[in-house]
């Protein structure tokens, strides 16, 4: 009997202890929560970390979205995606035209996170607080002035959102420029004077200001904001400087593209460049700038032939390790190999400017056969000889796009290294365009011709500027840079809303800036090519990337507008026009 | 000193309630197993009396005193008092028993060490000194040692020992006795006289009365409320299997489970169709009674006895929050009692192979394949500018082109007109000097292999009154089809079982596994993509990354040579058990279930291959170790009783999980001074990374379950199971799960006169059970980090990168279970019959988000899915003759399956809104394909048609549903079909004939389903620089309709191009013939059985199928071809 009992006041044991609520409670212990991460001032600061890092996605990797900004544009064609008209809302062919939208969106998401965040946690000093929320506001304004340029109206959020939300709407883009506007005004005064490499300070803040302004028709304001930065601690460079100084056969526009003499104390022109080194730890180094990869025409293809009709070229050897094994992914055009240096009496072969002087650039002519088998082994390839007039050599900005692959086992595609996201000589020339809508076309070929200047380059007269000048000089000077087509959407909201040129809001889908500037100056539209079965084509409503259907058919209670052209667009409602308190912090 | 003293007084007398509780536990064991302990101690026990004129009980106390006996008896029957005089030396206790008795009514029977007196009925009758012997042998002619011999109408009985034999004494000589066995079928003679009597029992083939696991416990099957399949493991003991589903594929109706094509073996499994949109949908696993979260392939398919799977959710009910998938329930072999130990020993061998070849391109072929590429590239039909001929040999041109127009035909020609064709085919210089040189290499070859496959196991079993043991160690060793595709395992079990006394047993069931994956497998898609003029090695000798000089195309070979790898986990999982038999009926168990794993898996790509020379340079390097500790604790207290014609079984369960897991990882590259020493010093590389992940869960488990039976014809079971899990919303930690189930044994009514169908039973029942399988944090916001080089040091960046879902909850399944059991015939054909319809609500979901939200989903439950299906299976014996016989088994199953609800969004016509992007669709299967319907292929003379849609001919033409011109990612999809079968069939064979020789096949068929086939699309292949796998292709030449150009335009559809064939298939899955060695020739060799047999799986396919097969689809399908020899000493 006692056994009996024994064992019965064991079994009420076991179910006793083992019987208590707060044991199913779920315990993270490998991972962060956000709410026991996001609560102090360390906590918020890490996410500024992400978003500074995420700054990268516009110029790393493959495809990379300055890479969609100049396939889309009036400078080249975006390789396998020749026919515009089959960039619909649920293909982009490899490019990132959808993907951008919502990638850029996420990073939306962790601005919004500190922003929501801001009040309420405890913060060591109100100045530390003003700044982190500061360089929260720089890049959502940052990222949604690239998608209002992108994409036109799209749905604003403000603020974090922490349950499932179907009921987006869309927002008018002027509407958010407005509120672009107030937030940057605000931060501008709270960014810090000076900040680590990547990191944002007071005149990148007046940088963006600017362009929010311009693209916001505010033309005194940016131009109020360009002069901040313009009267700052800033000077374009013009001497040699950094790692290639060293080099004779080349000049200081060559140094001053070096990837590794962006953080520079001579550099006295970069106020904002992304940080990529090798040298990091694995996983915080990217797979690469893929610079050459990108731009480089694939000079060592198949398609060269030497006079015997072998294979002339190999991918083998020093110049291979310079060009890289260029992809053409964005084929650059007849305009900006040569079109687009002349003028003034030169050509492009004999033009001054350094920009592009025969050092920097890589031409037909300065590309050999370099088949050691080849029976024209060491003589300048035969353009008649290509069997392909798309994926053949080219004209190539090398003192742009060369960027060394330090692991030299890989394939050479564009290594690690910076970046310039802003910087001065682009200053100068939003001011210019500000005072040239403003009809100040003094001062506009007075700032033109700053960054010309610099580049030794034939300076313009007042009465030759205009809009296709001012875009053709930031080609010139900031291919691979600023984010072209962004840029170009942008001129074409000021023009329609200006109605300036001919051009209104009204018909916007149906002619517009963009569309004649890609038209007037892009030869692969006018004389097309076929690459692949697709023929290369464009339409005026493809001034704007379409809205990834996946986020128009996953917002089932609300309507996000598809932009007018592409399939869908029939479904549209109105946009709003206010930013109401739900949809913001 | 024992001595306890001898239970003189009546049953229930109150004070002997302990021995009373081990009377009980008696009767039980008596009357369930109906196998008596074995009589080894009273064979054994001498006793010497010397006793005159004193009482029986005297007599008998005395006895007690000698030995271990205990006397039980009822005052009512046995007069204590009756003088006996006894004198007897040595005698074995039956001998004295039965002087004792002689002349009075007084019968005994002995169990183990207790001897029950009991009035005889005989007696009325005259008693009879008649004696009789014999032994009990199967069909197989193998002794059945514990065959309950019982003289019909009485309980006078025995049971045969190790070597089958039995004794009976005193029994009337024209009794009729009475043989049975589990899994036997009685059978019952005449004595008529007879002193010996052989008996051969027949297997049970309809195995009405074997006893199935249920889950916490076990019934009789004509006992069972639910729907549960019984596998029985010995009908697969000539096939070659390396894991427990290898058994499964096919044999139960409503159980999917799909082939691996792999060396480890192993495969999915599914009950009864997809419950589920997002949660892990798989079976619960039941191993020897207790809940088993490791994995399938640790268990030794060799030591398996049976496998129950549990389809109805009465049946699951028991395992509540897990078992919405259904369960399988795996028992293992244990220890049988009496004899010698019983050794087995087994031996495979055999050969693996593709069961059919997808070769690329040979030599002469590749060059003509690229031809047409470049053909169809720049054809002019397709806005390009060559000439037809240009890619010919210039020895194969159409009439009037000559050689100077083909050679004009190119800006330069070469001078040798077979170099200017390769050059026009734009072979690489590599190829070329390889086409030149006669060099081919055989992609195909290097990487299919025919795989070796080992597998020896040898177990030992026994057991002895108080105690028994089963105990294997097995090894198998298998290489796949892919070379570098290798497995190997060693599996050992023990199980344990004690009585310690009569109130206490204790056991263990014991299982340790050694897993080796360390594979590194050839690469298919460089096999397909190297050029047949390509080359293995570089000219210094070391292996060529590209064979022909195209970055696309690897050598499939590069990672099998240069890659170390070391992939082992250990595994081990017990349970150890107590069971304690209390008073009123009443059995207690406390069971503890420790599992334990350890894993490592390191690896080193040298710099010689392409990630440790090219991804990271200087060699890269990776050591991840995991290790997991999981603990359950079964608290287990059951009833069973019987008053008049009420049975009840109550089971009450109280059960607490515990589970962490560890993983640690490490990665470095750029070793210095060298890479010599790979993964085994990670510390001399410059970039060390590590990573770690820990996790933990915990649950509980309180159960109720009622079975009750009444008059044996009316069964009911009820339950109710309350779960709680860590993993859920704190919302809701907690959920209950009920379930009840009817069952009526028709035939055993007395109005029931169906002569031709001897038994039926019908089923119904109706219960709810859930689903957990979402991740041990899917309810949680999670931050993830981002590290970040600022460029002088690294800063942590983190985000959040999952919504919080505090709400979140159980999937929760109910069913609805009609069945009914049949035999035909006396059980010649056996058939059961389910119809179900279950009803999954809260699913478990990443319910997709607008991605500008920036999340892509949230874990979520919402919707509802339907599923309703209708499951045969029939058992018949065509023939049974003496020297031939032929048993079929045929199973067919069929599930509907519907997406009732979503999300709840509906449109303005109040029809709800589907999911495109997971192709989720309000009304429709899960599985069902909305896509473009394929009419065919855009053919010469329809340019202008197809230049309305943006496409050329060669371009896939599908149907433009709303007419409007272009092909739209929404409005031209249509519903074409379903992914999975619609039936599935399976027919399994086996004829024995001329005694020794057992022939099987078994054949399966799966039918109605369509699976992408992405090799259709052409997608991202460059044809113009690399192989591709044979297949026919559209050209101006070869205008078919059911395959397009080798240029597909896929980008002028809106939604994306899929192509889909079918994949119905029938296999002839397995044909095995295995011969048992006569007892004659083997026993010289002192081996009591042999058998010899060969098999062969996946024999051959009957499909339309373009791939390698219609069930691993993309994975080339092995045929095994196994010899084997197994033998019992």
């Amino acid at each position: 009997m006692k056994r009996i009992s024994n064992i019965f006041l064991i079994l009420s044991l076991l179910i006793a202890v083992s019987c208590s609520e707060d044991r199913l409670e779920p315990e993270a212990l490998s991972f962060y929560t956000s709410d026991n991460l996001y609560t102090n001032e360390e906590g918020l600061e890490s996410i500024l970390t992400t978003l500074r890092s995420d700054l990268s996605k516009e110029c790393v990797g493959n495809r990379h979205y300055f890479c969609c900004e100049y396939g889309a544009s009036d400078l080249a064609l975006p390789g396998v995606q020749v026919d515009f008209y089959k960039l619909t809302p649920n293909t982009d062919r490899y490019f990132k035209f959808l993907s951008m939208f919502t990638d850029v969106y996420e990073i939306i998401k962790d601005a919004n996170t500190i922003i929501s965040r801001i009040d309420k946690i405890e913060w060591s000093s109100e100045d530390k607080k003003n700044e982190v929320l500061a360089k929260a506001y720089w890049y959502r304004s940052y990222w949604y002035y690239r998608l209002v340029n992108n994409y036109g109206d799209i749905p604003w959020i403000g603020k974090e959102i922490q349950e499932a939300k179907l009921d987006f709407c869309t927002t008018s883009r002027w509407t958010i420029l407005d509120k672009l506007q107030s937030d940057m005004e605000y931060a501008v005064k709270y960014l810090p004077e000076t900040a680590d490499a990547g990191d944002i300070n007071k005149y990148a803040g007046y940088h963006l200001l600017s362009k929010i302004y311009l693209a916001n028709c505010n033309f005194d304001n940016a131009i109020e904001a360009a002069n901040t930065v313009i009267n700052g601690p800033y000077s374009l460079v013009n001497k040699r400087f950094g790692s290639s100084s060293d080099d004779l056969s080349h000049n200081y526009i060559w140094d001053l593209h070096r990837v590794d003499n962006h953080v520079n104390s001579a550099n006295t022109e970069n106020i904002l460049s992304i940080v990529d080194r090798y040298e990091a730890s694995d996983d915080a180094r990217s797979i690469g700038l893929y610079s050459m990869r990108l731009y480089n025409s694939p000079w060592w293809g198949k398609m060269v032939k030497d006079s015997n009709g072998e294979n002339g070229m190999l991918a083998v050897g020093a110049l291979y390790d310079t060009l890289g094994r260029g992809n053409r992914d964005v084929r650059t055009d007849v305009f900006y190999q040569y079109g687009l240096w002349e003028g003034n009496g030169y050509t492009w072969e004999n033009t001054p400017d350094l920009r592009r002087s025969d050092s920097n650039w890589y031409d037909l002519k300065d590309l050999m056969y370099n088949n050691p088998e080849s029976a024209d082994y060491g003589k300048p390839i035969n353009p008649e000889l290509f069997t392909d007039k798309f994926s053949c050599p080219y004209a190539m900005p090398y003192y742009i796009t060369y960027a060394p692959q330090q692991n030299p086992d890989a394939l050479p595609l564009g290594g690690n290294g910076d970046w310039y996201i802003f910087r001065l000589a682009e200053t100068y020339l939003l001011r210019a365009e500000a005072y040239y809508y403003k009809g100040d076309y003094a001062a506009a070929a007075a700032d033109i011709n700053k960054v010309r200047a610099r580049a030794n380059a034939p300076l313009v007269s007042e009465s030759e500027v205009t809009l296709d000048y001012i875009f053709d000089e930031r080609a010139r000077e900031l291919f691979a840079e600023s984010p072209r087509h962004c840029e170009l959407a942008r001129a074409s909201y000021i023009m329609a809303k200006e109605n300036l040129g001919g051009y209104s809001l009204e018909n916007f889908s149906e002619k517009n800036y963009f569309y004649d500037k890609v038209m007037k100056d892009n030869l692969f539209y006018t004389e097309t090519v076929v690459v692949k079965n697709n023929t290369s084509s464009i339409a005026p409503f493809h001034v704007l990337w379409p809205i990834p259907d996946a986020v128009i058919t996953a917002n089932t209670m609300g309507v996000i507008n598809q932009n007018i052209g592409y399939v869908g667009a029939e479904n549209n409602v109105v946009p709003k026009e206010t930013i109401s308190d739900s949809d913001d912090e | 000193m024992k001595k306890k003293g001898i239970i003189k007084e009546d049953f229930f007398y109150p004070q002997k309630i302990v021995l009373i509780m081990k009377m009980t536990i008696f009767f039980f064991v008596l009357g369930i197993i109906g196998v008596s302990a074995g009589n080894s101690y009273s064979q054994t026990t001498k006793l010497t009396l010397n006793l005159n004129e004193v009482s029986i009980g005297r007599a008998l106390a005395e006895i007690e005193n000698q030995s271990d006996f205990y006397f039980v008896y009822n005052k009512k029957v046995m007069d204590e008092n009756r003088e006996v005089s006894i004198s007897v030396k040595n005698k074995r206790i039956s001998e004295v028993l039965n002087l004792l008795f002689t002349g009075s009514n007084l019968e005994y029977k002995m169990m183990d060490k207790y001897i029950i007196i009991y009035g005889s009925k005989k007696s009325q009758k005259g008693l009879s000194d008649h004696k009789i012997s014999g032994k009990v042998v199967d069909t197989e002619g193998l002794p059945l040692p514990g065959v309950t011999v019982v003289v019909k109408g009485t309980t006078i009985g025995t049971v045969t020992d190790a070597n089958g034999n039995y004794n009976l004494a005193n029994i009337s000589n024209n009794a009729i006795l009475e043989f049975s066995f589990v899994g036997m079928k009685s059978f019952e003679t005449a004595i008529t006289g007879k002193s010996s009597i052989n008996v051969t029992l027949q297997e049970d083939t309809i195995g009405i009365e074997e006893v199935v696991a249920i889950g916490y416990g076990s019934v009789k099957k004509s006992d069972l409320t639910g729907s549960v399949m019984r596998v029985d493991a010995e009908k697969f003991k000539s096939q070659p299997m390396t894991q427990i589903s290898d058994m499964l594929t096919g044999t139960v109706a409503g159980f999917n489970a799909t082939q691996s094509t792999s060396a480890a073996g192993g495969s999915s499994m599914q009950i009864r169709g997809r419950n589920s949109l997002s949660a892990v949908a798989e079976p619960l696993i039941v191993l020897d009674g207790v809940i088993y979260n490791g994995s399938v392939s640790d268990v030794n398919p060799n030591d398996i006895e049976s496998i129950d799977v549990l389809k109805d959710a009465s049946s699951c009910a028991v395992y509540g929050s897990r078992a919405a998938e259904g369960v399988v329930i795996i028992n293992t072999k244990r220890g049988k009692k009496g004899g010698s130990p019983n050794v087995n020993f087994s031996f495979m061998v055999g050969a693996a192979q593709t069961a059919n070849d997808r070769k690329p391109y040979g030599p002469e072929e590749y060059l003509n394949f690229r031809k047409d590429a470049l053909r169809t590239y720049h054809s002019s039909l397709l806005g390009g500018d060559r000439p037809d001929w240009y890619y010919n040999d210039s020895s194969d041109l159409p009439d009037g082109v000559s050689i100077d127009d083909w050679r004009n035909a190119s800006v330069a020609s070469q001078s040798d007109n077979t170099l200017e064709r390769l050059s026009r085919l734009e072979l690489t210089d590599i190829e070329i000097k390889n086409y030149t040189a006669g060099k081919t290499t055989d992609w195909y070859d290097k990487v299919m292999q025919t795989g070796l496959r080992q597998n020896y196991n040898v177990s030992i079993n026994g057991g002895a009154n108080n105690f028994t043991y089963y105990w294997s160690v097995g090894y198998t060793k298998n290489a796949g089809v892919v070379v570098g595709d290798e497995f190997s395992t060693i599996r050992s079990r023990l199980n344990l079982d004690y009585k310690i006394s009569n109130w206490l047993n204790i056991g263990m069931n014991a299982q340790f596994a050694d897993r080796d994956e360390s594979s590194v497998e050839g690469d298919m898609t460089g096999m397909y993509r190297c050029s047949p003029y390509g080359s293995m090695y570089e000219e210094d000798g070391s292996i060529k990354w590209y064979p022909h000089d195209y970055a696309m195309a690897r050598n499939p070979l590069l990672d099998y040579y240069g890659q170390d790898r070391t992939k082992k986990t250990d595994t081990f999982f017990s349970s150890i058990y107590a069971k304690i038999n209390l008073p009123f009926g009443f059995t207690y168990k406390l069971s503890v279930q420790p599992r334990l794993t350890f894993g490592k898996d390191y690896n080193f790509w040298s710099s010689e291959t392409r990630t440790g020379g090219s991804d990271y340079q200087g060699g890269y390097g990776t050591r991840q170790e995991t290790s997991s500790f999981e603990n359950i604790t079964d608290n287990l207290l059951t009833w069973k009783n019987k008053f008049g014609v009420h049975s009840f079984d109550v089971t009450l369960l109280y059960s607490v999980e515990d589970s962490k897991s560890w993983l640690s990882s490490q990665a470095n590259q750029s070793f210095s001074p060298n890479e010599f020493l790979g993964y085994d010093a990670l510390q001399y590389g410059n970039s060390p990374a590590i990573s770690d992940n820990d996790t933990k869960v915990t649950g509980d488990a309180a159960m109720a379950r009622v079975n009750y039976s009444l008059m044996g014809k009316y069964l009911l079971t009820a339950s109710v199971r309350r779960d709680g899990y860590s993993a859920f919303g704190q919302d809701n930690p907690r959920a209950y799960f009920p379930a009840v189930a009817l069952a009526w044994r028709l035939s055993e009514e007395k109005f029931y006169n169906i002569s031709w169908m001897n038994r039926l039973k019908l089923r119904a029942s109706l219960g709810v059970n859930g689903n957990r399988e979402i991740g041990a944090y899917a309810a949680l916001a999670r931050a993830a980090w981002t590290p970040y080089f600022d460029g002088t040091g690294t800063l942590m960046g983190t985000y959040s990168n999952s919504m919080e879902n505090s709400g979140l909850s159980w999937e929760r399944t109910k069913s609805l279970n009609f069945g009914f059991d049949a035999g035909f015939l006396n059980d010649r054909i056996d058939l059961s019959a389910e119809y179900y319809d279950t009803k999954t609500t809260d699913l478990l979901m990443n319910r997709n988000l607008p991605e500008i939200t920036g999340f892509s989903s949230i874990v979520t439950n919402l919707g509802e899915v339907d599923n309703k299906g209708i499951e045969l299976t029939l058992n018949t014996v065509n023939i049974k003759k003496k020297n031939i016989t032929w048993k079929s088994s045929l199973v067919f199953s069929l599930n509907r399956n519907k997406i009732k609800r979503l999300f709840g969004d509906y449109d303005e016509d109040g029809n709800e809104l589907a999911d495109y992007s997971n192709k989720w669709f309000p009304g429709e299967a899960i599985d069902r394909i909305w896509d473009y319907d394929v009419k065919g292929v855009w053919q010469l003379g329809e340019e202008s048609e197809a230049s309305v849609y943006h496409v050329s001919p060669g371009d896939i033409k599908v149907e433009d549903v709303n007419e409007n011109g272009v092909y739209d990612a929404m409005g031209d999809k249509k519903f074409i079909g379903y992914q999975d079968p619609r039936f599935r069939i399976g027919l399994r064979n086996d004829v024995t004939f001329l005694k020794n020789f057992t022939a099987s096949v078994f054949l399966r068929a799966e039918l109605g389903n369509m699976a992408s086939f992405y090799d259709a699309l052409h997608q991202y292949s460059n044809y113009e620089s690399y192989n591709a796998v044979k297949m026919p292709y559209w050209s101006p030449d070869n205008p078919i309709n059911d395959y397009g150009s080798l240029k597909l335009n896929s980008s002028s559809y809106g939604g994306g191009l899929g192509i889909y064939k079918k994949c119905s298939f029938l296999r002839v899955q397995d044909l095995s013939l295995s011969y048992n060695m006569p007892q004659t020739y083997i026993h010289a060799m002192n081996i009591s059985s042999m058998r010899v047999y060969g098999s062969v799986r996946n024999l051959y396919c009957f499909t339309d199928w373009p791939g390698w097969d219609p069930e691993s689809k993309y994975s080339p399908m092995p045929r095994i071809f196994t010899f084997g020899v197994n033998f019992s000493l």
